[in-house]
């Protein structure tokens, strides 16, 4: 009888009974036996995952208005609308960074290195803070309103919708400094600390293709 | 193999609490088990539901006949947004992330939903949508059509926060169920039970993860879309009023975006519907689906595929047309394999089996509901076909479209979930209902959407328009409209049954109790008492196959034959 093995980490898989019969089908021929159950990690991973997959897809919404509205229009952005690079250059370069310190933090509390991962994740608020404080600059600096016309508008929505996005990850990493610092990460635990870096990462891709379309794909008529 | 090891595997016959702690009062509203959040989804559900069939009884009151004042056109329009919004995103989405949340970790031998505090997040944050859904005509009115395209609710005049409110309450509803979806997916991908392959995920549970896969890519598309309408309403952009110009921005692009999250969406509200009808099918056939890989192939096939159809619902795209007619075609088939897949299996059945046995099993609730999806399937898919050409060819939406909705998503989708509550109703809730009484309302709701469905399309063979408020005695539309008003009222009294029915045999405990496995399930959450305890399982069967307790009983009565032959 072959007993199927429970990982014993896994405390919420229910333990299997013992001493079911082999079964056999009418033809006589024995079903597939058991396969054995893995440990499954990282399911607050997996779950960020799938969030980011919904939220791509209101990007993607938030992005196919632009450009239909694009489409239509005599003059894109329009007369009159002067939109600097230098600024969302600095923010791309800012986010680039973030991209690595976070990544750093993580491979840290992989190696239940406690100094270097606090150190990785403040580094990370920092340039969170950073660019959140130039993304106010540009909404004041535009020198045009959200009603103005709908380059603002979605000017505003875009950048707005990665504010947001950027906001959430810094509450999350900094929960998760304090939970570095609570020691609550180890080796084999820090699915929690995986999954808020993978959102960092996803609030860095949204900066990516926010500057793409409304500074690269612009130039329109 | 021994008695004992049996009973150890399939434990029958508990003398546990009826009722479980969780679902007792005082769970409020702390309670986070997958089966009490579930269980409150439903409820939330089937309240709207009513809701939902008041306000088209009200309608129906209004056209049955020819010049009736019983409601003017702007309450009428109130009447008719209300419904569709209710049906669609505060009945139908709700009830299977209910079900599907309360009945996946059982099915897959698991012992919770991955992420059970969100999952009580997602619901009171989806009734806190839903009420602000509800409350929105109280500010001012809401006449816009479930689509909010008659006319798009910017700001042409058209003051009053009622759109905003519905908009709001859209968004949280969408966004919970956004939730609930992640949390299920995950908990199919993490917590299965040892043995338990994702090729051996039942098929309900299959048909869940299609679904949720489906909405996943489309309410995301839905929640931007409410979301930026209510900017342009409430902060005064004009994203979609206006047309070409550097202000103004595009009135064609509201439509186009709706369909696109909405069309994917109504198919994911009848995918599950699908699933809990195969899995019913084969529960009562005694056997396994005729081909399972088949059913679960098309299940896939339909969620791909829907969201190949969504221009046919808008009318200004002329270029593309041919393109989306091909795809609201072909989304079809795969729905109608799931039905000869079906229809296969009770053949088998019935050609193996006992033919008396059988008549008896196939006279039980669960499976009676299950078969009259079959025709009011069949029927929507016929109208599909010609819906799919028709539809967006000119700026009017005639009845033919209403009654194919009604037949597909109301039909179709609600007789599936109606079926599904019969099915595991007595697992969650620990007692059958009356089976008299049940009777009584598959007759009258199958029926009844037949009746109506027939008349919709009738209406729209003579090019009756679905806004129409009122009709002059001149028109030959009187017959029509007559049969669809008769049909609605036998629908809302069957309703009105299973409500009684319901509430007579669980909330005031009259119904029988149901044992462990009261239907000769096959899937693992007849596995355990009915309720479940909190933890769900006490002990599991081995898993080598979908249908763990039909490999059981096969086991057994192969070592009975054995035993008889050995003496």
């Amino acid at each position: 009888m072959s007993m199927v093995a429970v990982p014993a980490t896994a405390d919420h898989l229910p333990v299997p009974a013992s001493g079911a019969a082999p079964v056999v089908l009418p033809s006589g021929e024995p079903l597939p036996g058991p396969v054995p159950g893995r440990p499954r990690r990282g399911t607050t991973t997996i779950g960020t995952m799938l969030f980011i997959t919904a939220d791509a897809m209101v990007l993607a919404t938030l992005c196919a208005v632009y450009f239909a509205i694009k489409e239509g229009s005599a003059a894109w952005p329009p007369r009159g609308v002067q939109v600097g690079t230098y600024i969302p250059t600095m923010i791309t370069i800012t986010a680039a960074m973030s991209a690595f310190s976070v990544q750093w933090g993580v491979w840290a509390a992989r190696r239940n290195d406690g100094r270097n991962a606090t150190m990785a994740l403040i580094l990370t608020l920092f340039l969170g803070l950073s660019i959140a404080n130039l993304e106010w600059l540009t909404f004041v600096r535009s020198g045009f309103g959200f009603n103005d016309h709908t380059y603002g508008t979605m000017y505003d929505l875009l950048i707005g919708y990665h504010l947001l996005h950027l906001l959430a990850a810094i509450v999350v990493v900094l929960v998760l400094a304090f939970r570095v610092l609570a020691g609550h990460f180890t080796v084999d635990r820090h699915d929690a600390l995986r999954a808020g870096a993978v959102f960092w990462q996803y609030s860095n891709v949204v900066w990516f293709v926010v500057v793409s379309v409304l500074f690269l794909a612009s130039r329109h008529g | 193999m021994t008695d004992t090891e049996v009973e150890e595997a399939a434990p029958r016959g508990p003398e546990g609490p009826v009722v479980p702690a969780q679902v007792l009062p005082e769970a409020w509203p702390k309670g986070t088990d997958h089966k009490y959040i579930g269980s409150l989804f439903v409820v939330a559900a089937l309240v709207f539901l009513v809701a939902g069939a008041v306000l088209a009884l009200v309608m129906r009151a209004q056209l049955t006949t020819a010049e009736a004042e019983i409601v003017g056109d702007r309450t009428y329009r109130q009447l008719f947004t209300l419904h569709g919004t209710f049906s669609v995103f505060l009945f139908l989405l709700p009830v299977w992330l209910g079900l599907g949340s309360a009945i996946v970790p059982l099915q897959i031998g698991a012992a919770r939903l991955a992420f059970p505090r969100l999952h009580a997040l997602s619901f009171w944050l989806f009734l806190f949508g839903g009420i602000m859904v509800a409350a929105a005509p109280a500010l001012s009115d809401v006449f816009h059509g479930w689509t909010l395209s008659d006319p798009i609710p910017v700001r042409l005049g058209l003051r009053g926060q009622g759109p905003d409110l519905l908009l709001l309450g859209l968004v949280a509803v969408c966004m919970a169920a956004v939730l609930v979806i992640v949390n299920l997916i995950v908990t199919v991908l993490q917590l299965r039970a040892p043995g338990m392959t994702l090729r051996r995920v039942p098929v309900f549970s299959w048909s869940m993860m299609v679904s949720g896969a489906v909405l996943l890519l489309a309410l995301p598309v839905l929640i931007g879309a409410f979301g930026m309408l209510f900017v342009d309403r409430h902060y005064g952009s004009s994203l979609f009023s206006g047309f070409t110009g550097s202000r103004g921005g595009n009135p064609l692009i509201w439509p186009r975006l709706f369909w696109f999250g909405a069309y994917p969406m109504l198919w994911a509200l009848l995918i599950p519907a699908l699933g809990a009808v195969s899995e019913i099918v084969a529960t009562f056939s005694g056997r396994r689906l005729f081909s399972r890989e088949r059913a679960s192939v098309a299940l896939v096939g339909i969620g791909v595929l829907s969201f190949a159809g969504w221009g046919t619902e808008v009318t200004t795209l002329h270029r593309a047309r041919p393109l989306f007619i091909l795809g609201g075609l072909l989304v079809l088939a795969p729905v109608a394999l799931l039905i000869v897949n079906w229809l296969a299996t009770l053949r088998v059945a019935g050609k193996e089996g006992d033919v008396a046995a059988l008549r008896r099993r196939f006279a039980e609730t669960p499976m009676m509901w299950a078969l009259g999806v079959v025709p009011v399937l069949g029927l929507g898919l016929a109208a599909s076909v010609v819906s799919a050409i028709d539809a967006g060819r000119d700026a009017h939406v005639t009845y033919w479209q209403t009654g194919q909705q009604h037949a597909l998503f109301f039909g179709a989708a609600t007789i599936g979930a109606l079926a599904a509550l019969a099915y595991w109703g007595p697992k969650l809730w620990g007692r059958r209902t009356s089976d008299g009484l049940a009777k009584l309302e598959i007759l009258a709701i199958v029926g009844g959407v037949l009746l109506t469905v027939l008349g919709m399309l009738l209406l729209g063979v003579q090019d009756m328009v679905v806004h129409t408020s009122t009709f002059d005695s001149g028109d030959d539309w009187a017959l029509g409209n007559m049969v669809v008003s008769a049909g609605a009222a036998v629908v809302g009294l069957g309703l009105l049954l299973v409500l009684l029915n319901l509430l007579g045999s669980v909330v005031a405990r009259r119904g029988a109790r149901a044992g462990a496995d009261p239907w000769g399930g096959q899937t693992l959450e007849w596995a355990t008492t009915s309720p479940p305890p909190a933890h769900n399982f006490d002990a599991l069967p081995e898993i080598r196959s979908d249908a763990p307790l039909l490999d059981l009983a096969i086991g057994r009565s192969s070592s009975a034959a054995a035993d008889s032959e050995g003496a």
